[in-house]
C-alpha cells in the first residue's frame, strides 16, 4: 500500500538500525523456517531491479499469542522501545505496535498485534488474528505448562487465517530466569514441538534483551521475502517477466510452492 | 453513569484490570508511550488514559428494546463517561429508525443533538490547537454532538417481541460521517456476536490512537485491522483527494480511507438531480429545509450531503441529519405560530408530511437510485401537492432560483449515466461543479473583507492596532460590477439579488465572523511584530520607571495573548519579545526586577 500526499513527505526515514541487507540467520538449525544463508535469489533480484516501482511499500500482520503472563508484552516493548517494565499489566484486549523496517531497500512494516492471554478475551481474539501473516506463539521457558498450550493457541490462531500462508514462530521467554540445566532440559521439548508443528523457534529474554533484536530481525526478514514472493507470483509475468526468466533456474523455486517451510523436507 | 445489565455487573467484580485503570488517580500524569503514529509532538506524551479515547469520541452507547420501557441505554462506555437524562433519551429515540419501512438487516445512519449540559472537558485547550488547522466544515462541533448508528434488525424467535433490535451508537464532536461509518462496520457486527469484551477491547485500541490531528497520516488500529486516515487540513487545495490505496493484498490488514467525510452526492442527489442548482441556493442562503425519507440512512446522508455542497463554506445553521417526533427540539422547529426557522431536517416518520406542511421547501426522497438510474421527473412541485410522505419524489416550493439553470452539467452528468461513468467519478463531477460554484460566489466577498484591512503602514507600534473597517453592504455590491462571480462562473441570472439575500443569512453571518477573528489576529501579529523591531532600551531611557513598569506589564499581557490564541507571528517573533521583556526589566532597579521577573520564570 502506497500513501500518497500533496506536497507533504509523509513518513520519516526508517530507523538506521532497523535495516535489513543481510538475512539474519535462524536460532536453531532443526527448527527453522529454512536454512539458507541468504535471501531468495527472485526477492533479491526484484528488491534491485524495482527498489521504487512495484514492489511498493509492504506490510504484514503479526499476531503474539500464548499464555498469561508469559512476557508477550515485554517481548514486544522491549523491541519497540527498548524498554523493560518490571510490573505485570495485564493486557486489556490487544495492544498494538507499528515497526518500520527496511528490507533490501524496500520499506517494510511490521503491524505487532499483541494479544491479551485472559481467558475473558479469547472470545473477541480470533477478530484480531484475522488476516495474520505471522503467528509468535510464546511460552516461559520456566513453566511447563505454557508450552503444553502452544498447541491449543496455534489451533484458535489458525483458525481465522489459511494455515498454509502463516509463517510460525514459537519462542521461549524469560530465558534470564532459567539455568543452563534446566534451559536445556525445556529446549529439547520445545525443539521437538517446534518441528512437529513447523515452527522456528527461538529463546529470549526481554529482561536483557538477548536475543530480542535477531529474533524480530528475523521474523521481518522472512515475512518480508513471504510477502515478496507471493506478490512475485501473483503478478506473474506480467510485471516481472524478467525477474521469473532469471530466478527460474535457481533452486529457491520451494519456497514459494511450499509455503509451510522446508521442516518437510529435512 | 452507566446503564448496565446485571450481567455485566457482575463480570466487572472479576476486572482487575478495570481497578487497575481507575488506580491511577487524575492528578498524577503518567507518560504513555507515543501512538502508534510514531511522530507525534511532545505535548502529546502528557495525555491521561482515556484522555486519546476522549479526543475522537464521547462515549460509546448501546441502544436496545425493552417490552416494558420501549428504547433504552442499555451500556454505555466507557463506564465513567457522562451523559445527562435528557441527552440519553435523545440518543435513545434517535437511534432506531421510526419510519413504515422495516429496515431489516443492518441499517447506518447519523444523527445530530444538541449538548444538554455545557461540560467543559479538561482537554480542551488540547483540542482547540489540533482543532486550529482543520477547514471550517471539519472543526470540532461546540454545541452538538454526532451520533453514529450502526442498527441491527433480525427476526429472533426466542425473543419475546419476535425480533433483535439493537443500536451500536458513536457519540462524538468530530463531523467524519465517512470515517465513523467504517469504524462501525468494523466494530458493530463483532460486538453484536461478542458483547462487552469486544467493546472493552475496542475502547482500549481507540485510547491508543494518535490524537486526531489535521494533516497527518493516522494509523489506527481497531480489532485486528488499521485504518489509515489523513485528517484534511484548511490548506489543502480543495478537491484534491488525499490518501490512496494502491494494493489490494493489504486490504485485509490495512483500509485506508480515501475521505473521512465526505458523502456520495450523486448517490443522494440522484432523485432530485434536476434541482442541484436550486438546491445550492437554498442551503446558501440557509433557508428552512426538509428532507423526507424512506429511511434514516437516506435522510442523514442527504441532509450531510445538503450541508456540504457549499463546502468550502461552513453550514452555520442547525441541521438534523435525522429529526424524530420525539426530538426535544420538535416543538421549536415545528410550531406554526413563527416562520420556520433556518434549518435542515431529515425525517422518515409520515406524520411529518402533515405537521412540516407549511415549511417553504421540501425534498422528497424515494429509495435512492443505484447508479445508472436517474430521475425523470424535471418540474419543481408545487407545495399544495404534498399531503403524504407517499407523494413522488421531487422538490415541493415555490422557490424562484436567482441563478439561470446550468444545463451543462446535467448533460454531463446525463452523459455519465448513459457511458455507465463509475459513481465515484460521477459525484466527484458534482463535487467539483459544487465547489467551483462555491468559490466563484465567495471569491468577490473575500476580496471585498480584504481590502477592509487597514494599510501596514497605519500600524504603530506606539498605538493600539489599527481596527478593520466595517463591512458596508453597498460598498461590496459596488463591486460586483468590476469584481463579481461573472469572472469565474460562466453562469447569468440575477446574482446581486442571490448576494443580498446571502448577506443577511447565518452563514454570511458565521462565515464573516470567522474571517474578522482571522484578520483581527493577523493585525494584532502585525502589531506585535512592529514592536519587535522598535528598539525599546531607547525609548524605556526617555520615560519614567511607572512608564517602563507599565510598559512590562503590557508586553507581559501581549505575550499572553499570542501564546493564548496562537497568533499567527513570524517564528521568532514571541523569542524576540521575551529577550525585550527581559532586558527592558533589567534595566530596572533590582527590588523591581525581582517583582516582575516572578511571573515569567517558571
Amino acid at each position: 500500500m502506497s500513501v500518497r500526499v500533496s506536497g507533504l513527505s509523509v513518513l520519516p526515514p526508517v530507523r538506521r538500525d532497523r535495516i535489513i541487507v543481510q538475512l539474519p540467520k535462524y536460532f536453531r538449525r532443526e527448527a527453522a523456517v529454512h536454512t539458507k544463508d541468504e535471501f531468495n535469489n527472485k526477492v533479491k533480484t526484484a528488491c534491485q531491479e524495482q527498489r521504487t516501482g512495484t514492489v511498493g511499500f509492504k506490510i504484514s500482520k503479526v499476531i503474539v499469542v500464548g499464555d498469561l503472563a508469559v512476557g508477550k508484552t515485554c517481548l514486544i516493548n522491549r523491541f519497540c522501545k527498548d524498554a523493560f517494565d518490571k510490573n505485570y499489566k495485564a493486557t486489556i484486549g490487544v495492544d498494538f505496535e507499528m515497526e518500520r523496517f527496511e528490507v533490501l531497500g524496500v520499506p517494510f512494516s511490521l503491524q505487532l498485534w499483541d494479544t491479551a492471554g485472559q481467558e475473558r478475551f479469547k472470545c473477541i481474539a480470533s477478530t484480531y488474528y484475522r488476516g495474520a501473516q505471522v503467528v509468535i506463539i510464546a511460552f516461559d521457558v520456566n513453566d511447563v505448562t505454557s508450552l503444553g498450550h502452544v498447541r491449543q493457541w496455534l489451533e484458535d490462531a489458525l483458525r481465522e487465517n489459511d494455515p498454509t500462508a502463516v509463517q510460525l514462530f514459537l519462542v521461549g521467554t524469560k530465558k534470564d530466569l532459567s539455568s543452563p540445566a534446566q534451559y536445556s532440559q525445556i529446549e529439547r521439548d520445545a525443539l521437538e514441538l517446534a518441528q512437529e508443528i513447523s515452527a522456528e523457534y527461538w529463546a529470549v529474554s526481554s529482561l536483557t534483551g538477548e536475543n530480542v533484536n535477531e529474533f524480530f530481525f528475523r521474523v521481518a526478514s522472512i515475512a518480508f521475502e513471504t510477502n515478496v514472493l507471493a506478490e512475485l507470483e501473483k503478478s506473474g509475468t506480467r510485471q516481472i517477466g524478467e525477474v521469473v526468466r532469471i530466478s527460474s533456474t535457481s533452486n529457491s523455486l520451494n519456497a514459494t510452492s511450499k509455503k509451510k517451510g522446508p521442516n518437510c523436507c529435512q | 453513569m452507566a446503564l448496565q445489565g446485571p450481567e455485566e455487573l457482575g463480570e466487572q467484580v472479576e476486572e482487575p484490570e478495570d481497578q487497575d485503570a481507575s488506580g491511577i488517580s487524575p492528578a498524577e500524569e503518567i507518560t504513555l508511550p507515543p501512538g502508534p503514529g510514531g511522530d507525534e509532538e511532545p505535548g502529546q506524551t502528557l495525555l491521561l488514559p482515556w484522555d486519546r479515547f476522549s479526543t475522537w469520541l464521547h462515549c460509546i452507547c448501546v441502544v436496545g428494546f425493552d417490552l416494558e420501557l420501549g428504547q433504552a441505554v442499555e451500556v454505555i462506555y466507557p463506564h465513567h463517561s457522562k451523559l445527562s437524562e435528557k441527552e440519553k433519551t435523545s440518543i435513545c429515540y434517535l437511534s432506531f429508525p421510526d419510519s413504515n419501512s422495516g429496515c431489516l438487516g443492518d441499517t447506518q445512519f447519523c444523527f445530530r443533538f444538541r449538548q444538554g449540559s455545557n461540560r467543559k472537558s479538561s482537554l480542551s485547550c488540547f483540542l482547540e490547537t489540533t482543532d486550529r488547522d482543520a477547514p471550517p466544515c471539519l472543526k470540532r462541533e461546540q454545541g452538538h454532538y454526532y451520533g453514529y448508528v450502526y442498527f441491527r434488525q433480525v427476526r429472533d424467535k426466542s425473543l419475546k417481541r419476535g425480533y433483535f433490535q439493537k443500536s451500536l451508537v458513536l457519540i462524538s464532536k468530530l463531523p467524519y460521517v465517512t470515517f465513523f461509518h467504517s469504524l462501525l462496520k468494523i466494530m458493530a457486527p463483532e460486538y453484536f456476536e461478542k458483547q462487552e469484551p469486544c467493546l472493552e477491547a475496542a475502547c482500549n485500541d481507540i485510547d491508543r490512537w494518535p490524537t486526531p490531528h489535521p494533516g497527518r497520516i493516522l494509523t489506527l488500529p481497531i480489532m485486528g485491522v488499521v485504518i489509515k486516515v489523513r485528517i484534511p487540513t484548511c490548506y489543502d487545495k480543495p478537491g484534491a483527494s488525499q490518501l490512496v490505496q494502491s494494493s489490494q493484498s493489504d486490504s485485509l490488514v490495512s483500509i485506508v480511507l480515501p475521505t473521512i467525510h465526505e458523502v456520495d452526492l450523486f448517490r443522494c442527489f440522484s432523485p432530485v438531480f434536476f434541482h442541484i442548482q436550486m438546491l445550492w441556493e437554498l442551503v446558501l442562503l440557509g433557508e428552512a429545509l426538509v428532507v423526507m425519507a424512506p429511511s434514516p440512512a437516506e435522510s442523514s446522508d442527504t441532509v450531510l450531503a445538503l450541508v456540504s455542497c457549499i463546502s468550502p463554506l461552513r453550514y452555520c445553521s442547525d441541521f438534523r441529519p435525522y429529526f424524530t417526533i420525539h426530538d426535544s427540539e420538535f416543538k421549536e422547529y415545528t410550531t406554526r405560530t413563527q416562520a420556520p426557522p433556518s434549518v435542515i431536517l431529515g425525517v422518515t416518520n409520515p406524520f411529518f408530511a402533515k405537521t412540516l406542511q407549511h415549511w417553504p421547501h421540501i425534498i422528497r426522497n424515494g429509495d435512492m437510485k443505484q447508479a445508472g438510474e436517474m430521475a425523470k421527473q424535471m418540474k419543481v412541485k408545487k407545495l399544495k401537492n404534498l399531503k403524504t410522505l407517499d407523494s413522488k419524489p421531487g422538490v415541493y416550493t415555490a422557490y424562484k432560483p436567482y441563478l439561470n439553470k446550468d444545463e451543462e452539467i446535467i448533460k454531463q452528468l446525463q452523459k455519465g449515466v448513459q457511458q455507465k461513468r463509475p459513481s465515484a467519478a460521477q459525484n466527484a463531477i458534482l463535487r467539483r461543479y459544487f465547489l467551483e460554484l462555491t468559490q466563484s460566489f465567495i471569491i468577490p466577498l473575500e476580496r471585498y473583507v480584504a481590502s477592509l484591512m487597514p494599510l501596514q503602514k497605519s500600524i504603530s507600534p506606539w498605538k493600539s492596532p489599527p481596527q478593520l473597517r466595517p463591512f458596508i453592504q453597498q460598498d461590496f455590491m459596488k463591486t460586483l460590477e468590476k469584481a463579481g462571480p461573472q469572472l469565474t462562473s460562466r453562469l447569468k441570472g440575477d446574482w446581486i439579488g442571490l448576494y443580498r439575500n446571502f448577506l443577511k443569512s447565518p452563514n454570511f453571518d458565521g462565515w464573516f465572523r470567522n474571517r474578522r477573528r482571522e484578520m483581527t489576529q493577523k493585525l494584532e501579529a502585525l502589531h506585535l511584530e512592529a514592536l519587535c523591531e522598535e528598539d525599546l532600551q531607547v525609548r524605556v531611557q526617555k520615560h519614567t520607571e511607572v512608564e517602563t513598569v507599565d510598559l512590562v506589564l503590557k508586553l507581559k499581557d501581549k505575550l499572553d495573548q499570542a501564546e493564548r490564541e496562537q497568533l499567527p507571528v513570524r517564528p521568532g517573533t514571541l523569542n524576540k519579545l521575551k529577550a525585550h521583556i527581559d532586558a527592558v526589566i533589567l534595566a530596572l532597579p533590582e527590588d523591581l526586577q525581582g517583582i516582575l521577573h516572578k511571573p515569567a520564570t517558571p
